[in-house]
This record gives structure tokens, sequence and C-alpha cells, in this order.
């Protein structure tokens, strides 16, 4: 219990920072930097259940967070549904992602899912870029429309970020939930020992596909969030490279906790822009540090704070 | 144990065939195991038995024949849906989650027997809190039965190997198994932890678990087991009581050795009571 | 009739593209039981040193500069097993070896960018013409691709089937401890099959030069639709890597003639998908 009082104090201080930060922000730049990490911090929470967890690659981030930007972007501006519903249908999207990839790529144990996820994401980006009837092809879909809560219309980068932060924070709190559950530990025994927790009659499949819709409806949560607040979409930054950056995130932070997590995507959003810098040679700097992290720490920064739970093979 | 030959069957193997690319590891096995025993199955080094095993929880395929436990047939099935069955099992290597702690690991085991979806867990209903409650009683009542409490916080890796091969033992009790698969639980154990193991078993087949057992230990299998079946380069060589085992002579040429003879009188159950 | 013969000998020039990718991951994934996700990087790498260092900036003749990109490459397979795959391939779970070849790609990209900028550029001459048989016009890089695989393919099966280190390496793939035990250097063993994978993607880069711009894109599909064939003839298998490439490659060349070509890319995903949903064990292998 008291272990739990500790994590609870603590995340009320998190919360606390950030609900009075942007009271010292001024600079709109900086604003749109936290929204940004708001929307990363939600696909990397998804990312961690069948990556961090169950253990199975997932190189798709790209394609299953454009899908689900798309999907709000078109039904709002073409059909004029409001956001909110907007979002919803989004997450739908998502499910069907999870479960149309995943049952054909988790059935089967093997690396599988990191293949088709590359495939559909490069499909994806080719789909997005070639409909053009439908999707505005390469100039993207433009004036998506805002979020608005009783007429009130979310324009203002403070008001958004307050909004964001409060969906952010439900699906924090849902993905601590599920990581500490039996939903959690079953995801990671599958990760650890898959024989095991069959023959403790669990299909494995089925929860590996689970996991996945899981993933696929967090990023395109977090896809329909970025849409709603850039006000246009557009194909080409949705390449293999963005799916990577959400992979880095999640082993800089630590895989499979929830606040491992969140420091990644903090971090890796952050970071970039205090080492300006270096500019040219910062990917390449940063992509080496990850290297040996996961070669010498593999379980992230938050292995280091947490010494208890060392893993040696 | 006359008596016991009346009672039902509780597994039974017909004509079990495994070929692994030309070669013969179980050859035509059929065996019958009774309601409330502990039946063993023995033979020397590479006879086929955790083949065997592996094969009646479905992680092998059979090249041919049939299981059925109970009335069900089981083979065919996956082994999560064998394992739904009711039949639990432990591993030879142990295959415990690295990353989680005993009782962690233990939960894990009645995840079948959880029906609560995602949604609960989300939201924090009502139902969620109530399973998650019923889980942690049954993982206590099980560590207290096993004697694991003092550990329950302890990760795997830290603690000596016996205690080890007793969660993997609580992990498979947490299915609330009808049967249960031993695969060598005293290999590697020193002689006191092998004495604890052993009464532990006991104690788990007297709450009404039947225990089909593999194991390489004389003096664990002729003091625990109703039946032995013996096998030898995939086929079974003998099958009785402990004591028609030892007195067979096929058995002891091809495994015990007349030196075991001497050294061991009677055996049985009854010795140990 | 001769523009039928021409597109199947398209289709399998491209296929063997595919089948050598299959063949340079299946031969790490049989050494370390690692998947290489960097290997679309090191075709990159081996295309760029060979057109922008070697030709362009050095002035080598293609044979010889065709050599050094062999040579260097064989090291930076070595070194990059050394100090990536070996230590990877350790790690407790294969999730880590992903990552860290996903990240590997990652530096080698931006190496490559750093090293040879990030504007795309071509090499003119090297490969180009045609030959003409009979009415069939066939264009002389697609006879060189599918010549020069079928060399690579007949020599690595006789490499694995006759000699010594080949036969250590396939004791290595078939049971690793068990090779540690009979002698068998498996770090060294790792090594030289990165190595030789190296020399191949070098090879593969080489090769797609005059069909491809040198660009930093150039290799992410090929990389994509070599894993394919290796899913669609069965992984691990070199044979059925060869079978899968080509039928990819030949699908693809007829499939661009039913369907808008900008969507050709997305016929390997949708064939990857049908054999993991009918046959996820592949075309030549069999389940376990």
């Amino acid at each position: 219990m008291k272990k739990q009082n500790k994590t609870l104090i603590i995340a009320l201080i998190c919360i606390g920072i950030a609900a009075i930060l942007p009271l010292f922000i001024s600079n709109n730049y900086h604003l749109n930097l936290m929204i940004q990490v708001l929307i990363n911090i939600i696909i990397v929470l998804g990312l961690n259940f069948i990556t961090g967890l169950t253990g199975q690659m997932n190189l798709g981030t790209a394609g299953i967070f454009s899908m689900g930007a798309y999907t709000s972007a078109l039904v709002a501006t073409k059909s004029g549904v409001n956001p909110w519903i907007c979002l919803i249908l989004a997450a739908v999207m998502g499910i069907i992602i999870g479960v149309g990839l995943g049952y054909p790529s988790l059935r089967v144990s093997g690396v599988y899912l990191a293949l088709t996820t590359i495939g559909f994401s490069e499909i994806v980006r080719v789909l997005m870029t070639n409909l053009t009837d439908l999707t505005g092809g390469a100039l993207g879909v433009n004036n998506i429309p805002v979020f608005s809560i009783f007429g009130h219309e979310f324009r203002e980068n403070k008001e958004i970020y307050y909004l964001y932060l409060v969906i952010a924070l439900l699906l924090i709190f849902n993905a601590y939930r599920i990581v500490n559950s039996k939903w959690g530990r079953s995801f990671l025994a599958i990760k650890d020992n898959p024989e095991a927790i069959n023959a403790s009659g669990v299909n494995i499949a089925k929860l590996r596909i689970m996991a996945f819709t899981l993933t696929a409806v967090y990023s395109t949560i977090a896809g329909s969030l970025y849409a709603h607040y850039v006000g246009f979409m557009n194909p080409s930054a949705y390449n293999i490279e963005f799916s990577i950056n959400y992979v880095v995130m999640l082993v800089i932070g630590g895989i499979g906790s929830v606040a491992g997590n969140i420091a990644g995507a903090i971090l890796v959003t952050i970071v970039p822009e205090l080492l300006r810098f270096i500019e040219n040679y910062y990917w390449l700097v940063f992509s080496i540090i990850t290297l040996l992290f996961v070669i010498f720490l593999p379980n992230g920064m938050l292995s280091l704070f947490n010494k208890k739970k060392s893993m040696k093979k | 144990m006359e008596n016991n030959k009346e009672s039902k069957t509780i597994l039974e193997l017909k004509n079990v065939t495994k070929r692994f690319a030309g070669l013969v590891a179980v050859k035509d096995l059929s065996l019958k195991m009774k309601e409330r025993t502990i039946h063993s199955l023995i033979g020397p080094n590479g006879a086929g038995k955790s083949t065997v095993i592996n094969m009646i929880t479905g992680l092998l395929p059979l090249t041919d024949g049939e299981i059925y436990h109970r009335d069900t047939k089981i083979s065919g099935m996956k082994a999560y849906q064998i394992a739904q069955t009711r039949c639990s099992r432990t591993f030879q290597n142990l295959k415990l989650y690295r990353s989680m702690t005993v009782k962690e690991n233990i939960m894990t085991g009645m995840m079948m027997d959880m029906h609560q979806g995602f949604l609960p867990f989300m939201f924090d209903f009502k139902k969620a809190r109530q399973e998650d409650k019923a889980m942690n009683e049954k993982a206590d009542l099980i560590l207290k039965f096993i004697g694991l409490q003092e550990l329950s916080n302890e990760y795997p890796a830290n603690m000596p190997y016996g205690k080890q091969k007793l969660t993997e033992l609580a992990r498979s009790l947490m299915l609330e198994p009808s049967l249960l698969f031993l695969d060598e639980p005293a290999a590697g154990l020193n002689p006191s932890e092998r004495v604890e193991f052993v009464d532990i078993i006991m104690k788990v087949f007297e709450s009404g678990i039947d225990i089909f057992l593999i194991e390489h230990n004389m003096d664990v299998i002729m003091n625990i087991s109703d039946d032995i079946t013996v096998i030898n380069f995939g086929s079974k060589i003998a099958e009785g009581t402990p004591e028609q085992i030892q007195e067979d002579p096929l058995v002891i040429e091809a495994y015990l050795g007349d030196r075991y003879k001497k050294e061991h009188g009677k055996g049985g159950r009854k010795c140990l009571k | 009739m001769q523009v039928l013969i021409q597109l199947l000998i398209t289709g399998i020039a491209m296929g063997f593209i595919y089948a050598l990718v299959a063949i340079e991951y299946t031969i790490i994934w049989n050494a370390t039981g690692l998947l290489n996700f960097s290997h679309d990087k090191f075709i990159l790498f081996g295309a760029y040193m060979f057109a922008g260092t070697y030709v362009l900036s050095l002035g080598l003749p293609p044979v010889i500069a065709v050599l050094c990109t062999i040579i260097t490459m064989f090291l930076f397979g070595i070194v990059s097993a050394f100090v990536i795959f070996n230590p990877l391939s350790r790690l407790s779970t294969n999730l880590f070896a992903v990552i860290g070849t996903v990240i590997l790609g990652r530096i080698i990209t931006e190496a490559v960018r750093l090293i040879w900028g990030p504007l795309p550029f071509s090499l003119d001459g090297f490969l180009k013409g045609s030959y003409k048989i009979g009415s069939v016009v066939v264009s002389r890089s697609h006879v060189i691709i599918i010549l020069v695989c079928t060399l690579i393919t007949v020599s690595l099966q006789l490499f694995f089937k006759f000699t010594k280190t080949g036969k250590a390496m396939r004791c290595v793939s078939e049971n690793k401890t068990a090779a540690s035990l009979m002698g068998v250097n498996v770090s060294i063993n790792i090594a030289l099959t990165v190595g030789i994978s190296a020399v191949i993607c070098a090879i593969i880069g080489i090769l797609v030069v005059p069909i491809f711009n040198v660009e930093l894109q150039m290799s992410s599909m090929i990389g994509l639709k070599g894993f394919a064939s290796g899913v669609i003839g069965g992984f691990g298998h070199l044979p059925g890597a060869i079978l899968g490439g080509i039928l990819l490659g030949v699908v693809e060349i007829f499939g661009s003639m039913i369907i808008p070509s900008v969507y050709k890319d997305c016929l390997s995903f949708i064939l990857l998908i049908i054999f993991l949903l009918i046959k996820p064990s592949g075309l030549l292998r069999d389940r376990k």
C-alpha cells in the first residue's frame, strides 16, 4: 500500500507541473512542442502494449497514426460531422486495423508483425498519396475543424494543451490500469515465456491480437488529436523513420512501464530542441545513444532507478 | 491398491507414436491412468518421457494415436485448449516469468478463469476490482498452501532453485487442475528440498488432484506412486505397482540395475506413511 | 508475345534481386536467430559507397570499384557483427535485437546522408544499353542481374555444402551450443555470416544502381519485398527464398499490367498477407 501512495504522490506532482507549466510559457512554439509531447506520450503508451509487453515489434506506427488522422480529418471535412464523433470513428478504425492486421500476423509466432506493419505503413502512404480524389494526394487535407465543447472552440494553443492534457491523463490512467492488471501480466508473460502461459490455458494469439488492437486504438486516437490540432494532414512525413522515432522513445524511457514510456516520450521530443546546435548530427548521435541503450541498458532509463528488477538472462 | 482397479480412467493414451524426422521417439505407447492415483512414467535418459508429457499437454503434435482426458479427446487440441480441460503442468526446465514477482507469476496461472474484458480494467468498474480481489485472495491461499507466502514479492531469479520449482507448481495449481503433470519435479533439488517437495506433492494429491509424474529419482517414485509405467526407447516395457516394477526382470535390466534391488527392499506409498 | 517475354525477363530479374535480399537476411537469421532489419540500409550503403565514392569521387573503373566495395562491405559486416550482432544475440528477448538492428539502420542512413549528402544522383552509362535476341529487346542490366544472382546463389550453395567454414556455419545455424562444444567458434562464425551477408547486400546495391537513382529511399521497398519473398517461400529456407523472390517479381510485373503501376508496391504486401493467412509456413517448408 505504501508503494501505491508513493506512486500516487509522484503522479500528482507530475500532473501539477504539467498543469501549471503553460502559465509560464508564452512562446507559441514551446506550447506546440508541449502538445506534441502529449500526443507522443499517447502513441508510446500504445506501442508499449504490443512491443513493450508482448514483445512483438510494431514498425507501423506511421501507417496506423495516419489512418487515424485521415479518418478523422476526412470525415470531419467531407461530411461536417462533429470532431468528437470523428475521434470515436478513428478509434473504431484502430480496432479494425488491430484485428485486421493482427490476425494474419500474430496467429503464428515469429517476427511477422514487424514485417506486415512496415508493409502496411508503406501501403497507407502510397494510398494517401495517390488516391487524390479522396485524400487530396500530396497536398493533403486542409481546414480540419477543431474540437469544441458546448460551442466553445479550442483554437488557442493553451486551450488545446489543457484539453489534450485531460485526454492524455485519461489514457495514461487507462494504460496504467491495464499494465498493472491481469492483462498486463499476461501480455508480459507472453514475452517472457510463451509456452508457460499457453500451458495455463491462455490463447496467446488472441491475447497478442488484443494487445495490438489496443496499440492501434491508442495510435489512431493520437492521430485524430493531431489532425484536429494542426488542421491539415499530408502523407509525406509518415514513413518508417516516423515509426522508428516512437520505438526510440520506448527504449530510452523503459520498456513495459508507463512511467518509463512517459519519460521517454518527453525526453525524445524535447531533447532535439535543446540539441539544436549539433543539428545535422542530431539523429546520428541520438541513434547511437539509443543503440547503446539497447545493448547495455535494455530496460531503459527507469531501470537505473529501479535496481530491484534486475533482469539478467 | 487393488480396489482401485474398478475406478474410472482419467487419462488414456491409445497407440501414441511420435516421429522426429526419421527418429522414432515414442512408439505405439498405450497407457491408462486411474482416477485418484499418482501415476509415474519412468525410464532411462532419452527414453521419450518428456516427449510423452509434451504430447499430452499439446506442446508437440502427435504423429499417430489418440489421447483422452476423461471422455474428452485432447489429442489434436491446442495447448491452451488442453489446459482448459483442467490439465496443468510444470516444466523440466523452469519456465517462470523473469520480470514478475512470485505472486504475479502465480496470478497469471488463473488467467483463463478471469472473464472481465478490457473495459472494466480501463474504467475501474466494480467488477474489475472484485475480480482483482478474488485473484489476489486465491494467490495468497495457494502461496500459503505451498509455503511461499514470505517470498511473494521476490523475483524468481533471486530465489534458490527449489523455491523456483515450488513457484511453478503453485502457478500450475492456480488453474484448479483435476490432473497435474509434473515433469521431473525433484531434478536439481538437494535432499532436504526433495523431502519438502515430496510432502507438498502428497498434500496436493490429498487435496483432490490426480498427478501424473515423470521422475528420475527412484526414491521419490517408489515412495509416492500408485502405478508406474516404464518406457525405454519410446516403448513400454513394464507397468504395474511399485512392488511389481521393482521385481520386473526387464526393468531391472534396462533401468534399475541389480544394485538397486539389494539396497531397497520394499517400496510403495504405504512405507512412507 | 515479345512484350510478354520482355516483361517476364524484367520480372525474373527483379525477382532475383528480391531472392538475393531474402538469401542475405536468411543466412543471418539462420546463424544468429536475428532478423537484420537494417539490411536495406546495408544495400543503400553499398550502393552509395560504390557509386558515390569509388566511381564518382575516385574515378575507379567499375570492375575495381565493385571489388573495393565488396571488400569494404565485408569488413563493415565483420565489424558490425562484433559490435552489434553478437551482443544483441545474447540478450534475453528477440525484441531488443529487432530494435537494435532497426536503430542500426537509422545510424547507417544518417551516416550516408552526412557523408554523401541528401541529393539523389545517378551513374550514367553504368550497365546501360540493351541486347536484342530475335525480336526481343532485353536490357543489359537485367541480364547482368540474372547472371550475377544465379552465380551467387550457386556459389553460396557450394560454399555451404563443400567448404569447412560453410559446414561450420550450417552447424551453428542448427544448434549454437552444440556447435560451440564441438569446437566451432560461434562468434567468428556469426561475424563471417554477417560479412557475407553484407557482401551480398553490396552486390544488390550495385546491381540496382542502373534501375533506381542513388537516393536515400532507394532500397527500402527492396528490403521489404525481400522479407515478403522470404515468408512466401518459407522462412529460413534458402531455396524457398529464391522461389518466393522470383514469384514475387513475376507477379508484380504482370500485376502492374492490370492495376495502375503506382499501386504495384501494394501487391507484395497483399501476397504477404495472403500467405500468412493461408500458408504461414511458406511454399517450400513443412511445419516443424
